[in-house]
């Protein structure tokens, strides 16, 4: 905790900017790449979730195209998802760290942070604005400028418009120090393999050198998409476990103006000035209409009988439970008092459930999957809690005794995959079919599995062939939806690859082969912060080998029947060779005149062939 | 004087190749005319198809034979070769011009048949005599020359150019090559009434310098080592043709008691030809029981020469007389010695005393 409090002292966009490298903005080349992925995931995160086919068009423009890389480029992104409500657009991309959401769901990024971080990164090395250009109703575009107050993590809108538009989309463009001369390939690599894993999706890119690159679309149907889900027990750590403490155990809410004003509103007392004891005759008619703040502060007030005017010259310091007493600080004396609570009444229970939150089981079944009130009781009791514990009453080490009994306990069944969003079978093999124009190709979905706690399927597909150059066998990693192009070496993938024994199913080393492989999942073990790798987790490293090896018999089957053919060709070859030299010796060596009638046996092989096809 | 009706034999064989060749063209392009895909059959020569025949006392083939078939595409480019290689041999053998193993090898290229190496088309080569029970040697395919022969006997050429020809072989000191048209020629007259082979060609020259050919009326070999099959051909032709007992002279150790045993009785390598065996030829020294009787100098047996003695011994011609016991007395003393050995005793002691003596022993072998 006093860690916390220690980053605390700087902005959030400060601690960024401090830590840009962190983020994958160390270099010129490497940010480029990174803004890039960033806004694109962004706009294909926001389209997948509201069901918009995406139509994303990147481009990349040179400000002054004569100078040598590194040098400024002018980096847009526009799509065709639902755009962002014009008063949420300042902190949206003006703040770092906004708009977080806790749910537990796949998505390519996580909280839209790396977008804020490349704006971030452009302002640093341009001093330029972003802009952004968002309409949700296809009528009217908002259209801002922006800089980000780094110190005080706050937009600071240099100019606003509002126009008229066409299309409901996001447009966001910024101006960055970037290096497409080294970052070129890379990029170009990425718009083709997020369109070959996103095959619902259109993708354009305009490069700074003119040149265009346009994937459209091969299918018209999205997978479906994933549901919000509660964590599962096993992939739980403390700190999780606090946050999520903090949000059921409700605390005892300040008692500022704002909050008087509510409860004035929320009485219907917004207006007038009443006594204490109008007030709490409103409380008890009104109760059950009453949010849980409202009621906190009614409950309060019983105990104090206090007017909203008196509320406002205090502060409530402690619920005392244990001895019954209520103890706050009176602006006006300067001075603490503490009024006796009176267990009979009615807001007593109130109030100690607040502070005391709910018992420990009742949390477990209905903040976690996969636990039912049986398995609650059975895990609590190899906690060693008691069922009837109250969460708010936990204290840190207790906190630390859980999160560890949550992640031992192996009686949890497995995780709900239902938060994933597999690409499925069919999109994946069309885009592979389209993408490499192979020979064979082939696509498996397994089903889904987890590792502590997280839940993950693996989609992989394999083509054979047909315009696939020979030479090493090409593996495709993908991991949410993102392609994977850095640190390929030490890939979870590539070692599975690389382990199979390709001569057990009729594969040459150097043959013709790409290997698409897709690991959907909650989290991703990735092996270092820059996301690019997999870490080798058992589970699966299992998955990845099964699905391999369905494949790969697969392929095993395709290779004998091309054999066959293959065979049938060759035998026809060797025939139409060997035939005419046998009948010149044979003529030579019996001292015939004319050579034998064999023409007809060259022929033959041919419709062997065609038989075997 | 001997003199035996040869002249025929040797007409006689080369015709009678030429036609068992020419049959397989028209076996192989009747097929063709038929639509059908012709094919041989090949004598197995692995391993497991080697049998030692006690009656004829050599390595034989069984009866496992194999099909080389131009419909298999597997066979179908070893059939070409073997097909060719009929013609080519039926070529030579018509035109009665000798060639080597290395000239096949570069003579299929003017004909587009592709030998990966000469290992293949040697292959071939042994294939083909299989198929037809006669060494290369019989379709003019010779082997270098290394081996010599000296002594008392007319021979008649029949190769091209020398028809007719005559020549005794005691008319050049130095001896003469064991070549292609001494092989072919036929054998005409001799006094001789032994054919002593001896391994070494430096013993050959004192053979012929102490007149070992008149001494004991014979016709002197020198094998040069492990004998050629040219040379095995001609010891069986003199055996055969002219009735001369063969006697074989080698150095004392377990090589030389093997390259007696092929000459002999062949080795498992020519297992599918008959024609190189003299089953009567007598091994008449240095047996390793001499070693010892005639005092002769010794150098120790190597590692080599006594794994030899081992493999040897599970021979099953070796596993009786003078073949068995000489090989155990080898693994006995494990010292061998050499011919020169008995120059301690002077430069002549062998044709002088050594030979008379073993030749007398060989009568009672």
């Amino acid at each position: 905790m006093s860690s916390k409090e220690s980053f605390n002292q700087i902005s959030p966009s400060e601690f960024f900017y401090r830590n840009r490298d962190l983020a994958g903005f160390s270099n010129p080349t490497r940010s480029l790449y990174t803004a890039v992925r960033e806004f694109v995931e962004n706009s294909l995160d926001a389209c997948d979730h509201s069901g918009v086919l995406a139509d994303v068009h990147m481009s990349i423009k040179a400000v002054d195209k004569d100078k040598p890389d590194p040098k400024q480029y002018i980096l847009t992104v526009k799509d065709n998802g639902p755009g962002i409500e014009s008063k949420h657009v300042p902190l949206a991309f003006g703040t770092v760290l906004y708009g977080s959401k806790f749910g537990l769901k796949q998505a390519r990024g996580m909280f839209g942070l790396g977008a804020t971080m490349a704006i971030l990164y452009g302002q640093i090395t341009t001093n330029r604005p972003v802009i952004v250009k968002s309409s949700t109703d296809g009528k009217i575009q908002d259209e801002y400028e922006m800089l980000l107050d780094i110190q005080k993590n706050k937009p600071v809108i240099l100019k606003y418009e509002k126009k008229e538009t066409k299309s409901a989309g996001l447009t966001v463009s910024i101006c960055l120090d970037g290096d497409y001369s080294k970052a070129g390939s890379k990029i170009r690599d990425y718009v083709y393999q997020t369109s070959l894993i996103t095959p619902y999706a259109t993708i354009t890119f305009d490069d700074p050198k003119g040149e265009k690159f346009r994937y459209t679309k091969i299918v018209r149907s999205m997978p479906p998409s994933p549901t919000i889900i509660r964590p599962h027990p096993h992939g739980i750590d403390v700190e999780t476990i606090r946050r999520m403490l903090l949000d059921t155990h409700y605390q005892i809410p300040t008692v500022d103006d704002s909050m008087i004003s509510k409860v004035r509103k929320e009485l219907g007392l917004a207006k007038k000035n009443v006594d204490y004891s109008q007030i709490m005759k409103k409380v008890e008619k009104k109760w059950k209409t009453l949010t849980r703040p409202v009621r906190v502060v009614a409950a309060i007030m019983s105990f104090l009988k206090m007017d909203f005017d008196k509320l406002s010259k205090i502060r409530i310091e402690e619920v005392d439970v244990g001895n019954k007493k209520l103890i706050y600080w009176d602006f006006g004396e300067s001075q603490s008092n503490s009024v006796d609570m009176d267990p009979e009444s009615p807001y007593y229970k109130q109030l100690t459930n607040t502070v005391q939150g709910e018992t420990l089981t009742s949390f477990l079944t209905k903040r976690f999957q996969r636990v039912g009130p049986t398995t609650a009781v059975k895990f609590v009791e190899y906690a060693k809690f008691k069922p009837e514990q109250r969460i708010g009453t936990m204290t840190n080490q207790e906190l630390v005794k859980l999160s560890d009994a949550l992640q031992t306990f192996d009686e949890f069944m497995s995780p709900d995959p239902s938060c994933l969003a597999p690409l499925g079978e069919e999109p994946l093999d069309k885009g592979i079919e389209r993408f490499f124009e192979p020979d064979f190709h082939a696509v498996i979905q397994r089903g889904a599995s987890a590792y502590s706690g997280f839940p993950f399927i693996i989609e992989m597909g394999i083509a054979y062939g047909g315009k696939i150059s020979s030479g090493k066998i090409n593996v495709f990693r993908f991991a949410n939806r993102i392609p994977l192009l850095y640190d390929e070496g030490s890939d979870v993938v590539l070692k599975v690859v690389n382990e199979t024994d390709w001569g057990r199913y009729k594969v040459k080393n150097d043959s013709p082969l790409v290997i698409v492989s897709h690991i959907c999942s909650t989290r991703v073990p990735y092996k270092t912060v820059g996301k690019e790798n997999v870490a080798d987790r058992p589970e699966i490293e299992r998955e990845l080998r099964l699905a391999l090896q369905f494949l790969s018999r697969k392929l095993s089957s395709f290779m004998s029947k091309k054999g066959q053919a293959d065979m049938a060709k060759k035998r026809a070859n060797l025939y139409s060779k060997y035939i005419p030299l046998i009948a010149q010796f044979s003529t030579e060596l019996s001292g015939k005149k004319k050579e034998p009638n064999y023409k007809k046996m060259i022929k033959e092989p041919n419709v062997i062939e065609e038989k075997t096809e | 004087m001997k003199k035996k009706q040869s002249k025929k034999t040797t007409k006689e064989k080369q015709e009678s190749l030429i036609d068992i060749l020419k049959g397989y063209g028209v076996q192989a392009y009747n097929d063709l005319d038929k639509g059908e895909f012709p094919k041989f059959s090949i004598p197995n020569r692995s391993i497991s198809n080697i049998i030692y025949d006690k009656k004829l006392r050599q390595y034989i083939l069984g009866s496992n034979t194999s099909l080389r078939s131009a419909k298999n595409t597997a066979q179908l480019r070893s059939f070409t070769q073997l097909l060719w290689l009929a013609f080519f041999a039926n070529k030579l053998t018509k035109e009665k011009k000798s060639s080597t193993l290395r000239d096949v090898y570069y003579s299929s290229q003017a004909f587009a048949i592709d030998f990966e190496d000469q290992q293949e088309s040697d292959n071939i080569i042994v294939d083909l005599e299989a198929v037809l029970s006669r060494p290369r040697e019989d379709f003019y395919v010779f082997p270098e020359e290394r081996s010599s022969i000296f002594g008392d006997l007319t021979i008649e050429y029949t190769i091209p150019g020398y028809e007719g020809k005559k020549m005794n072989l005691s008319d050049h000191p130095d001896g003469y090559a064991i070549g292609p048209s001494l092989t072919s020629a036929d054998l005409v007259d001799t006094s001789a009434e032994l054919v002593i082979a001896i391994e070494k060609g430096g013993l050959f020259t004192r053979f012929i310098e102490e007149k070992v050919d008149k001494k004991f009326k014979s016709i002197i070999i020198n094998t040069g080592g492990q004998a050629p099959r040219s040379t095995r051909t001609l010891l069986k032709r003199l055996h055969e043709e002219l009735s001369l007992p063969v006697v074989i002279l080698t150095d004392g150790d377990v090589y030389g008691e093997h390259i007696a045993m092929v000459i002999k009785s062949g080795s498992a390598n020519a297992a599918h030809l008959r024609e190189l065996t003299v089953p009567d030829a007598k091994w008449v020294g240095v047996w390793a029981t001499d070693i010892d009787k005639y005092k002769l100098p010794t150098i120790p047996m190597t590692e080599s020469d006594i794994k030899r003695c081992y493999d040897l011994q599970k021979d099953p011609r070796y596993q009786e007389g003078i073949w068995k016991k000489e090989l155990e007395v080898f693994l006995k003393i494990k010292r061998k010695a050499e011919l020169e050995a008995f120059s301690k005793y002077g430069l002549t002691n062998i044709t002088d005393k050594y030979l008379p003596k073993k030749l007398e022993e060989a009568k009672s072998l």
